[in-house]
């Protein structure tokens, strides 16, 4: 196993794009996340929740992310080198364990430096825009429990995301053909949950679709009220995640590469 | 003797390197992919049952209508204008018969607003003390039934003088502000069916405003000053989703002097009255409908007069009904199943070649590059537009059926035809939408040569400013709906909205900053720029 860690470590260490797309996914969720937190204002009284506010960015960062989850695997069969893998090391599970592993530190790496800045941004820009201790808000910070959560929860998400990318691209091999699967699936569903007209597809959909599910890990604020809990809603997604790296890992072992 | 060695020709012809050739081999490629031909027909077959799939999940519990647990009191100041539309009749009217043709004449001198009244605690400080809308006026109506037909010259303190007509229709006249010191000076005249509305600073130079039919008009007709004061309604959406909105009703206050009649009014006396049900407004918050929302009903106006000047107070509005919600466009959300299916093949299109090293082979059989991308984009262009107009088709009739099945029924929803202008644009819209959106990925393609790359990044740039629509305040979320491509979703509205009309617009429900066409060209904007570069650097780059 641990020369399995080292061979996709190198694979994925040299490959031309993960340094870009970790950098892109980086910049991507800290850049928005600020953008966010300097135009949001509280003109008199608000409610918003600047934790979640902060962290906006994970929303744009995590399409890199599973771009980078999915290239992970599916160059490997757009390349031919997969047979190569596979010939030096047959047994598929522990392959496939071994590159979740790998991609899942690095994601863990790249998401806490994204987060990390995130948080940073929103602690000292949302004072200047309203959100003070007159309008009943403290600059964010780690020592505080729910915003610890939900940034630790924010870089598992990330996390989670490339995992079900990855299992999404084991089992379809495509590159196109993943991506559009995964990110269809993450982004359709905030549409319609948030327009369609009946109040118990709402419900569904913000309990039960990856993304909505999986965010509700940000909430510090009326957590009574949402319709999934936080660690409820990540379950949701690493439910999701489990799914996907299971039906990629069967039909890994069952294909012909 | 040397022998004569006739040199080697081949049977074949010279192949043509035309345009029509590029454009055959690359309709050849597409066609023959038989995992494209699937997945654009599963587009087709996307766009055309998501939406009705999404239909069924549209309840309206009338006489309330709730969109995002939020609702909005739809029957008890709606009535049925003249074209089977959804008006809003209500207004005060000081009023006598007037048979057959004859004029009246005013001079306005003061039109003013009393502001929101009473309860203000739901409204945000700036609320207006005069609502830009508010109307008084001259009123020739068939009857005081609400919805009746009419035609009004009247001024507005926002918006000058105006003559309207049928609730729908809005011609404006001089931009002028009434005054104590400057008075304003209408005119409508009635003869036969034909209205005429007259403006004047002084009472003796007048200019024309505009000229109307009123076919079917009856003998007599009521006729007289009126004033009339929009709702004042605000509503802006916050960080997180979610909107905080209110609607309250305002009044105000117009003086009439220098009254003239001419023609044959019988009764000769004066009548004032509120026409039109008083309206129980409803604060938009989601908890609490009509009275017990805690907002003041509408009050009832009054006039009175001291000599030749008549004082006259009014609320309400003569103007066309705009609803918040619109189920139609939300079915066709519907849509962005076959959307993203489409951004895939687009960006394929062009990615595979690079990935299987044919696009070599293509550009030595066709050495101008413009040209191949100029092929390439007509031929995912087209596919993608027939696969959209058969699917957007489909979508719309049976989409709609189902709505009004569920009760979104007219006068305030439409049963629009598929050959209505609403139902072309719509479908038409939605086709060309798809064609811009696989050009994007097609471009985005030749761009960045990796797949997953292009199609993230197209997916990043018409389906995330959605996403983001609804969660981020009014003003990012209004700049993400004019600037990206996501503009031209507004292709797929039905609501109909007029000039004259104040309404809210914010994402949240659904509504877009830029017009249809509008929205669509900043799309096309998009396209044209990421084909340019595309094709800057297929020309540049080796292969």
């Amino acid at each position: 196993m641990r020369h399995a860690l080292h061979a996709e470590w190198t694979k994925l260490r040299t490959a031309p794009g993960t340094a870009s797309l970790l950098a892109a996914s980086i910049v991507l969720t800290a850049g928005a996340s600020a953008l966010a937190a300097a135009i949001v204002k509280c003109p008199g009284s608000c409610t918003a929740d600047t934790t979640k506010l902060s962290l906006t960015g994970v929303m744009l960062g995590q399409a890199t992310v599973a771009t980078l989850a999915v290239l992970a695997m599916s160059s490997e069969y757009g390349t031919g080198m997969i047979r190569v893998t596979l010939a030096a090391m047959p047994r598929r599970p522990a392959l496939l364990a071994a590159k979740a592993a790998v991609l899942t530190g690095v994601v863990l790496a790249a998401g806490a430096i994204a987060v990390g800045t995130s948080l940073l941004a929103g602690r000292f820009l949302e004072p200047g825009n309203g959100f003070t201790a007159r309008h009943g808000f403290t600059p964010l910070s780690l020592a505080d429990g729910p915003t610890l959560r939900a940034a630790a929860g924010s870089v598992l998400y990330l996390a989670l995301i490339a995992l079900f990318s990855l299992g999404a691209a084991t089992a379809l091999r495509d590159s196109a053909a993943a991506i559009t699967v995964v990110l269809g699936l993450l982004y359709i569903f905030p549409v319609l949950g948030d327009v369609v007209l009946n109040p118990a597809w709402q419900h569904r959909i913000a309990r039960w679709a990856p993304m909505n599910a999986g965010l509700a890990i940000q909430a510090t604020r009326n957590l009574g009220t949402l319709p999934i809990g936080p660690w409820a809603g990540l379950g949701v997604l690493a439910a999701w995640a489990a799914v996907a790296m299971l039906a990629g890992g069967v039909l890994l072992r069952l294909r012909d590469a | 003797m040397a022998a004569t060695i006739t040199p080697y020709r081949s049977g074949q012809q010279a192949g043509h390197d035309g345009f029509a050739q590029v454009l055959r081999a690359e309709w050849t490629k597409f066609r023959t992919m038989r995992s494209w031909v699937i997945v654009m027909l599963a587009a087709a077959a996307a766009t055309a049952l998501a939406p009705i799939a999404l239909a069924g999940t549209a309840k309206s519990n009338d006489p309330m209508t709730c969109v995002h647990g939020q609702c909005q009191v739809e029957s008890s100041n709606v009535a049925t204008g003249p074209d089977g539309e959804a008006v809003t009749d209500s207004f005060y009217f000081v009023h006598q018969p007037l048979a057959g043709n004859g004029s009246l004449t005013v001079a306005i001198s003061s039109l003013r607003g009393s502001g929101p009244p009473l309860r203000k605690r739901h409204l945000p400080p700036w609320a207006p003390q005069t609502q830009p809308w508010a109307k008084a006026g001259i009123l020739v109506k068939a009857g005081t039934t609400p919805g009746s037909p009419y035609a009004a010259i009247l001024v507005t303190p926002g918006h000058g003088v105006r003559m309207q007509y049928d609730f729908t229709h809005d011609i404006a006249g001089p931009a002028a502000q009434v005054s104590a010191a400057s008075p304003r000076w209408l005119r409508l005249t009635r003869a036969g069916d034909t209205l005429t509305g007259y403006s004047s600073a002084d009472g003796r130079h007048w200019t024309k405003v505009g000229t109307v039919d009123l076919a079917g008009l009856p003998a007599t007709v009521q006729a007289g000053l009126f004033v009339a004061s929009p709702d004042y309604a605000v509503d802006t959406q916050s960080f997180g989703g979610g909107d905080q909105g209110a609607s309250t009703p305002t009044q105000a206050t117009a003086m009439f002097g220098s009254v003239t009649r001419r023609g044959d009014w019988p009764a000769g006396a004066w009548a004032g009255g509120h026409v039109g049900p008083l309206e129980v407004p409803l604060k938009v918050d989601g908890h609490c409908g009509g009275s017990s929302c805690g907002n003041t009903p509408q009050q009832p106006g009054r006039f009175t007069r001291s000599g030749g000047t008549f004082t006259v107070t009014g609320s309400g509005d003569i103007a066309p009904f705009v609803p918040i919600v619109d189920p139609l466009q939300v079915t066709l959300y519907g849509t962005l199943f076959g959307a993203i299916a489409i951004i895939a093949l687009g960006a394929v299109y062009i990615t595979g070649e690079y990935r299987r090293g044919l696009i070599r082979t293509t550009l030595a059989a066709s050495p101008r590059r413009a040209r191949v991308l100029a092929a390439k984009a007509i031929v995912i262009g087209s596919v993608s537009f027939v696969a959209g107009l058969a699917g957007a088709a489909v979508a719309f009739v049976f989409a709609q059926r189902k709505l009004t099945a569920l009760g979104w029924t007219p006068p305030v929803w439409h049963d629009w035809a598929l050959t209505s202008q609403i139902g072309v644009r719509v479908v038409l819209g939605t086709a060309a939408l798809l064609a811009m959106t696989a050009l994007l990925a097609l471009a985005a393609g030749g761009i960045l040569r990796r797949s997953a790359g292009a199609i993230a990044a197209v997916i990043g740039l018409v389906v995330v400013p959605l996403v983001l629509a609804v969660i981020l305040p009014t003003a990012p979320a209004t700049w993400l709906l004019r600037y990206t491509p996501a503009a031209a979703f507004s292709l797929q509205t039905s609501t109909l909205r007029y000039s004259q009309v104040n309404t809210a617009c914010i994402p949240y429900h659904g509504c877009y900053p830029l017009a249809p066409w509008t929205g669509f060209a900043v799309m096309c904007a998009w396209v044209v720029l990421a084909l340019g570069v595309a094709g800057y650097l297929l020309h540049r780059r080796d292969a």
